[in-house]
């Protein structure tokens, strides 16, 4: 056969586009099964199974965690029992980091003092950069390195995809995947874990819902000034006897409205701006298995806890300095943090809060960690974070000094729960989606959530005659 | 010193909204001008696609029909003639418009865009099939050859849209579909599967879709007048009117699809009932039939539903030796026939 002219790319590619139509629309079927079926010759050669199914145990377990008595008890009590070890376990260890590395901190600044070095750059370093990481450091860790230890080991035994199978008629209401679940529990423990664990869902448009509504669930980092709040405000105003009682029974509140807000944004989301991603959704449940201790330490500790600190660590260092910057220039007497405080105090009240809330807030989104420290700074009128004192002094010095009401602590709360997510968790949905806009409307969402409700609470109170 | 404090906030304030609306490419002076740029795009698309089917039924296109099926006054319709006419797109003879090459090419292009991105909204997205034209329209516009192909490509080359209408080729040619015969002429009782829903005019598409009609469904006539034509799939009834009914069209089943006649939907195979899987729903396409596929969930594959759930959705299936949770309105894609229990 004699060729006229060469084959170019070109003549090819145009052969391939008129045969295409002939192909039927089955093709790719076709493809597959016979991929399939090769699969299964092989394995029938290759391998030989028992007589005895080997799920059975699997599928008792299976039956129980998934019942209609058993199944939603067990789940919540897990939950709970994983938030008790983590909260009370991450105490004591706290308290000693936190007072070894501010001992650390009094050394070297008395340190750089003696040898004559300027009070500012001794301030900057030490109180400033140093400090600012030194607290996110010790209230970030330990707990952290509790929550996803354990975590990790339900997911190793095949327990999380059963509460995804529990769930799921929930999350199909909200047009989400079940699977969502899971990355919520992880954003228990951190809200940037907790978006990059949506990669299990493999179905875009879900995965993206479960990733902007990630930051309604409190992190461990926002956990302790709701404890601090609750039990300070709220429970304060009810007899001793019940106070541990309504403190808890707050803080679960908040956490359901905060589950109310990821169905409701997420009904919205996919209803409106994620209306035409693509979306499938399947569930494989796996046979349980054994956790193995040494992969479970690493991907527990080295993938998550050491990432996720690293992350804050960066984003804190700044912070500290901003921080003290702030709470150190004086402009007429007064200091910096002051003046922006008060010039933000009226937006503050309308919200029902108050200027230096939201200063603490602005100046300590890198890391939800510091919010309270800060607010104890400005509110002291000292140039540094500050530990808040014991709590019946918190109530005075807040209540009287300041004018706080049940108020400001319950919308504070709530603030707290559905405000913008810290810089670590904006930084990580801007690298797991790849795209800016989802990082700038995972901001918008919740921080328009967080002005609304506040707004509407603090309106409906003061129109009530409560305050 | 406090007030001076007010005062240099305010300024930052200013310079802020300054650089906000004047900032080259992001700001939205530039941002108003590229709006308004696509808008004129948009209704240039809109008017050759009218032309191209006014043209495609036999009818000519002048100014007031185009002023009136655009909306637009009398006057912008006269400017985008003229815009139209110096691009090369259309010649003007006495009072009517007619397409040229280039601007026959171009109507062909917005079609093809159409069509795909209904495909993608269906299969991809899983949106209602009524929802799919609207969407498609406000996604088709200003796309160049090459993000049209890139669409093309990613969802493997399909031949129809989702209402059975053939998608041009990149090259701008259609490979016609058998497009069936319509329900009206259909003999009563035989079973015939539904190959296409024409979507134009959309009252007549929205009364199909109410009545629950799709694409790949097998039907049958139960009776036929002047007054009514009655369809039933061996459950349910649909009732259209004869110019309604003309609007759906069918073709007899092949030698195949007459044996899998007698399966169900994997959705209504009683628990620890084992089955086969026949074959996976026509109107189930792209991602969920990939991932389907990609789970072994192939025709000849044996499964059975292995664990209910309390809330009723979704329920996990054994296929293969692993356990997959799928839900009702997925199960209802994979039709399955139950085989007989031994024991």
């Amino acid at each position: 056969m004699t060729t006229n002219k060469e084959i170019t790319p070109q003549d090819i590619l145009l052969k391939a586009d008129a045969l295409r139509p002939q192909l039927g629309s089955g093709f790719r079927d076709e493809i597959v099964q016979s991929m399939y079926a090769e699969a299964q010759r092989i394995t029938d050669r290759a391998v030989q199974q028992d007589k005895k199914q080997k799920w059975d145990l699997d599928q008792r377990i299976d039956r129980l965690v998934t019942s209609p008595i058993f199944g939603l008890p067990i789940m919540l009590f897990i939950l709970a029992a994983i938030f008790w070890l983590t909260i009370v376990g991450a105490n004591v260890p706290s308290q000693l980091l936190a007072t070894g590395l501010f001992w650390i901190e009094e050394q070297a600044a008395n340190l750089f003092t003696s040898i004559g070095i300027p009070w500012w750059i001794t301030g900057f370093l030490w109180h400033g950069v140093y400090r600012g990481l030194a607290w996110v450091i010790s209230v970030m860790l330990p707990p952290m390195a509790i929550f996803f230890p354990i975590f990790t080991i339900l997911e190793d035994l095949g327990y999380l995809p059963r509460v995804a199978f529990n769930l799921d008629w929930l999350f199909k209401k909200a047009g989400a995947h079940g699977k969502q679940a899971l990355s919520m529990a992880m954003g228990f423990g951190c809200n940037a874990a907790g978006v990059i664990s949506t990669r299990v869902i493999d179905s875009p448009r879900e995965r993206l819902i479960a990733i902007l509504t990630n930051n309604f669930v409190p992190c461990n980092g926002r956990f302790p000034t709701l404890i601090m709040l609750a039990t300070v405000f709220v429970a304060a105003s009810f007899p001793p006897a019940f106070a541990s009682f309504v403190a808890a029974g707050s803080v679960l509140v908040v956490v359901l409205i905060g589950v109310f807000f990821t169905m409701l944004m997420s009904w919205i989301l996919s209803r409106t701006v994620l209306k035409g991603e693509a979306s499938a959704f399947t569930l494989e449940l796996p046979p349980y298995r054994r956790p193995s201790i040494g992969r479970i330490l690493y991907t527990s500790l080295i993938d998550r806890t050491i990432f996720v600190l690293w992350r804050a660590i960066l984003t804190a260092a700044p912070a500290g300095a901003l921080i003290w910057i702030l709470g150190n220039i004086l402009v007429q007497d007064v200091s910096l943090a002051n003046h922006i405080a008060s010039f933000l105090n009226p937006f503050g009240l309308l919200l029902g809060l108050d200027g230096v809330i939201l200063l603490a807030y602005i100046i300590a989104i890198p890391a939800n960690e510091i919010v309270v420290p800060t607010m104890m700074m400005v509110y002291m009128g000292v140039g540094m974070m500050t530990d808040p004192p014991s709590y019946n002094q918190l109530y005075t010095l807040l209540v009287d000094g300041y004018g706080w009401t049940m108020l400001t602590a319950v919308n504070l709360m709530l603030f707290s729960l559905l405000h913008n997510p810290c810089a670590t968790t904006i930084l990580t949905i801007y690298k797991e989606t790849k795209s800016m806009r989802w990082a700038v409307l995972s901001v918008v969402i919740t921080l328009g959530t967080a002005f609304l409700v506040t707004f509407l609470v603090a309106s409906l109170v003061r129109l009530a005659g409560w305050v | 010193m406090f007030e001076n404090f007010s005062w240099i906030l305010f300024f930052l304030i200013f310079l802020l909204l300054l650089v906000l609306v004047f900032f080259p490419q992001y700001g939205l002076k530039d941002r108003w001008q590229r709006y308004k740029i696509a808008n004129k795009r948009v209704l240039l698309e809109d008017a050759l696609k009218y032309i191209f089917d006014q043209e495609q039924q036999g009818h000519t296109v002048g100014v007031d029909a185009l002023s009136g099926k655009l909306k637009i006054s009398s006057k912008s319709a006269f400017e985008l003639i003229e815009q139209m006419t110096e691009q090369g797109l259309i010649t003007t003879q006495k009072n009517h418009v007619h397409l040229s090459d280039d601007g026959e090419r171009l109507a062909l292009q917005i079609i093809r865009a159409h069509r795909l991105w209904e495909r993608y909204l269906l299969d991809e997205a899983r949106m209602p099939l009524d929802q799919v034209h609207d969407q498609a329209k406000r996604r088709q516009h200003g796309m160049t050859q090459k993000e049209i192909d890139e669409l093309d490509a990613s969802l493997g080359y399909p031949l129809s849209d989702p209402h059975g209408d053939p998608i041009p080729t990149a090259a701008g040619t259609f490979y016609p579909h058998e497009k069936g015969i319509q329900v009206n002429e259909w003999e009563e009782g035989v079973l015939g599967k539904i190959v296409h829903l024409e979507d134009e005019p959309a009252i007549a598409f929205a009364q199909i879709m109410a009545a629950g009609l799709k694409p790949g469904q097998l039907v049958r006539i139960l009776e036929k007048n002047q007054k009514r034509v009655i369809l039933t799939d061996g459950e349910q009834e649909f009732n259209l009117a004869p110019a309604v009914a003309a609007n759906v069209y069918v073709l007899p089943l092949s030698k195949e699809e007459m044996v899998q006649r007698d399966a169900i939907p994997l959705s209504q195979l009683p628990t620890e009932m084992e089955a086969e899987i026949v074959r996976l729903d026509e109107s189930c396409q792209g991602f969920t039939r990939r991932r389907f596929l990609d789970l072994g969930l192939t025709p000849g594959t044996k499964i059975y539903p292995e664990l209910d759930n309390s809330f009723g959705d979704p329920r996990a299936y054994r296929v293969r030796g692993t356990l997959i949770a799928l839900r009702s309105d997925q199960a209802e894609d994979i039709w399955v026939t139950p085989m007989q229990v031994t024991s």
